[in-house]
């Protein structure tokens, strides 16, 4: 894991090339993608630059939540991007399924989606950035890609600490909150026994 | 003929199965074309399947609606497609999504759900929760209904390509260079969003979920599904609503068509276009930013009313932006319609006749393009339509180039229809909430998106719910030209062609789709191609 990190660093430093996905949007995410590139925001001036076939791709711009016919072609086009890969996952259905997410055709979110990658296909998940908004504005596609290159710092957090006695119901919501099928930051619960 | 009701925009008629044909041949002759079908499990209520087939008579500016019923222990009622071919989809997707049998129909097979979906389960019946997870069976191997001889190869075009934004597949059959012939496989976006709106959401959250079915045309659906209820309800709808209604519709079809024009360069090999093209449609974005406080998914809608007013401060900014947008625009398409290379792309290419247009029943652009003078606006008027002054492009050329043409006409219009709304906007309320809903009544919403006629048809329910909700995105009827147009051209042009009918593969699966056109049994493997090109 620890050299997928670090593969994962050297990799956003370069200029970042971005297969774009379609997993079962609506489009209006598809369009403020395509926005990120017109003049107004223009980012092929920081190198960022769309691509037509994931073999040539850093990162994957994931949009809809994965449909039950999208399902096997989401996985192979995922498969096809080369490691080190990471994932924008782009909209509120693509974070966590949408106004969709429990529906008869759609599987969910990346959240859904990585857990059948993991059970039936045996593929580790990518880093992901979760870029919420329905669709989200240009900038907040961009925040998100300055989010993967480290340049901002994640406005979540991933571990939360619990002092001992008092916290535990907010302890047993944050790891019910981890089994949801819906968006989570993916916290870990620590509890501080010592007070360190 | 049975009971008939008469309301302004659609007249609903009980027919017997017998009469149906003769019913729809009268209709046919007299210049009116298929809109849009649905089927309906009434159950619970009479213990009966219903369809209800819609039928636009843009003459009489009226929508026939023919409902035809069948037993529960034995769903079956005769087809009308071999009458009227544009019931074909509607008639499969009724079979498919609610499992009623049409007699004499030449091609009942599976159309919307996967693949491996197990046989005897439908989706739509009232006993089927919408968030039950089917396992998959063993998928049938897929059939291939035309056999080419061996000059003739295909080519996977899907599902993911760089020149497709979206999920689908076309399979094209190309002999030296020539398309002889192309199959279309569709609804990756098939998301479950009628089962949704009957079963987890009330009356006025639908309009979001409709406004989901397209991040592009969004407002235009949430508008149909409004109308749609407000004449079932009989909701007076204030004055000022409805121009506010009209200035977002209006506002959504310069953005779309500005978005069109873009992807067209691009797809041309112009990519300046594209981006002279989208820094024009910038400032429509703050136009929509500025009133609805979305740039897409305005949100604006609601059953009775709008959501937003307009201050008269927001209507001087936006009639500034509205200068700055118009100014762009006619720069760049000036120079683009003066440009004789793309001109030449696009100049009777992927032709589509006047007569098979009227035949499938194309809406939009498209049949605006082919020489048929239709527009929802004028035909049917709805919103503040009725009291505003524009015209309706028609062109004869029947190719790409009259496709463009038209949108660029239209353009121009919108932006003076927008400038004549904030002239004209009506003081008064925006919202009428004193409304109460009547149980199992119909109704029927129509609006002209950018892409041409919207249909949404309503059942309502009790309980500030609908009962069924069925919406038919102008897409659905467009894409069974695309084969016409395909034959007979360079395989280079198969993208501009495919988008000329500004495609939106995401209204239409909505519920479903699919097909090849001239009665094939259409490509039903996993795709295996498409999915092989990805591992290569």
């Amino acid at each position: 894991m620890e050299t997928r990190v670090e593969d994962y660093r050297k990799l956003v430093k370069r200029s970042l090339w971005v297969f774009h996905l379609n997993s079962g949007s609506c489009n209006g995410c598809d369009i403020e993608i395509l926005n990120v590139f017109a003049p107004r925001n223009d980012v092929e001036r920081l190198g960022i630059k769309l691509v037509g076939s994931p073999r040539h791709a850093d990162a994957i711009a994931l949009t809809g939540p994965v449909t039950r016919e999208c399902l096997p072609k989401v996985v192979d086009a995922i498969k096809a991007v080369p490691e080190p890969k990471i994932v924008l996952a782009i909209g509120a259905c693509a974070c966590g399924g949408g106004i969709w997410y429990d529906t008869y055709s759609v599987v969910g979110g990346v959240k859904e989606l990585y857990r059948i990658m993991k059970e039936e296909y045996g593929m580790e998940a990518p880093p992901t950035v979760f870029i919420p908004g329905c669709p989200p504005k240009p900038e907040a596609i961009i925040y998100g890609v300055a989010v993967a290159k480290g340049m901002i710092e994640p406005k979540q957090r991933r571990m939360v600490y619990v002092e001992e006695g008092g916290g535990d119901e907010l302890a047993r919501m944050l790891e019910e909150v981890n089994g949801l099928r819906h968006f989570s930051a993916g916290f870990k619960v620590r509890r501080d026994v010592n007070g360190t | 003929m049975g009971r008939s009701t008469l309301e302004g925009r659609f007249r609903v008629i009980d027919v017997s199965p017998d009469e149906v044909a003769e019913v729809v041949r009268e209709l046919f002759e007299d210049g009116c074309y298929y809109a849009t079908g649905m089927g309906v499990d009434e159950r619970p209520l009479n213990g009966r399947f219903a369809v209800y087939h819609a039928i636009n008579c843009p003459k009489r500016g009226v929508y026939v609606i023919l409902r035809l019923t069948a037993p529960e222990n034995r769903p079956s009622v005769p087809s009308i497609t071999p009458v009227l071919r544009g019931a074909e989809w509607a008639e499969r997707e009724a079979h498919d999504m609610v499992g009623v049998t049409f007699e004499n129909h030449p091609n009942l097979e599976r159309l919307i759900l996967p693949e491996d979906w197990p046989d005897g389960v439908y989706p739509l019946r009232k006993d089927f929760p919408y968030n039950r997870k089917m396992a998959g069976t063993e998928g049938t191997a897929g059939v291939r209904g035309e056999r080419h001889d061996e000059a003739t190869m295909s080519v996977p075009l899907g599902p993911y390509h760089p020149l497709l934004h979206e999920p689908e597949y076309f399979e094209l059959y190309v002999r030296e260079d020539r398309i002889v012939g192309a199959d279309y496989r569709g609804f990756h976006v098939h998301r479950g969003m009628e089962k949704l709106a009957e079963s987890r959401m009330t009356l006025n959250q639908i309009p979001f979920l409709a406004e989901r079915i397209c991040g592009i045309c969004g407002c235009t659906h949430s508008a149909a599904y409004c109308q749609a209820v407000e004449e079932a309800a009989g909701v007076e709808v204030p004055e000022r609503a409805l121009y506010i209604r009209s200035l977002m519709l209006e506002v959504e079809r310069i953005h779309s068509h500005l978005l069109w024009f873009g992807v067209a360069c691009h797809l041309l090999g112009f990519d300046s276009g594209f981006m002279h093209f989208w820094r024009a449609r910038e400032y429509v974005m703050d136009i929509a930013e500025l009133i609805t406080g979305n740039r897409k998914t305005y949100g604006i809608n609601l059953v009775g009313g709008v959501r937003r007013d307009l201050s008269g401060e927001k209507i001087q900014k936006t009639l500034k932006l509205l200068e700055l947008a118009e100014g762009e625009s006619r720069e760049v398409i000036d120079n683009v319609v003066g440009m004789k290379e793309l001109i030449a792309r696009m100049e009777g290419v992927g032709v589509l006749r006047r007569k098979d247009a009227r035949e499938i029943g194309v809406v939009g652009p498209v049949a605006r393009a082919s020489g048929i003078d239709t527009d929802v606006r004028r035909d049917h008027p709805y919103a503040a339509y009725g009291d505003l002054d524009f015209k309706v492009p028609v062109y004869r050329g029947c190719d790409v180039l009259s496709r463009f043409l038209v949108r660029v006409d239209e353009t121009f219009e919108s932006f003076s229809l927008v400038r004549q709304i904030l002239e004209n906007l009506p003081d008064g309320e925006i919202i009428n909430e004193e409304y109460s809903l009547p149980y199992m009544e119909f109704g029927l919403g129509s609006t002209e998106a950018p892409r041409g006629e919207d249909v949404h048809m309503v059942l309502t329910g009790g309980e500030n719910q609908v009962y069924r909700w069925h919406p038919r995105a102008p897409t659905y009827n467009n894409l069974p030209a695309v084969p016409l147009m395909l034959e007979g051209e360079d395989v280079a042009d198969a993208p501009i062609i495919i988008a000329s009918i500004d495609p939106c593969f995401s209204c239409t699966d909505h519920v479903s789709i699919v097909d090849a056109g001239s009665g094939r049994v259409l490509w039903r493997g996993p795709l295996l191609e498409g999915v092989e090109r990805l591992r290569r």
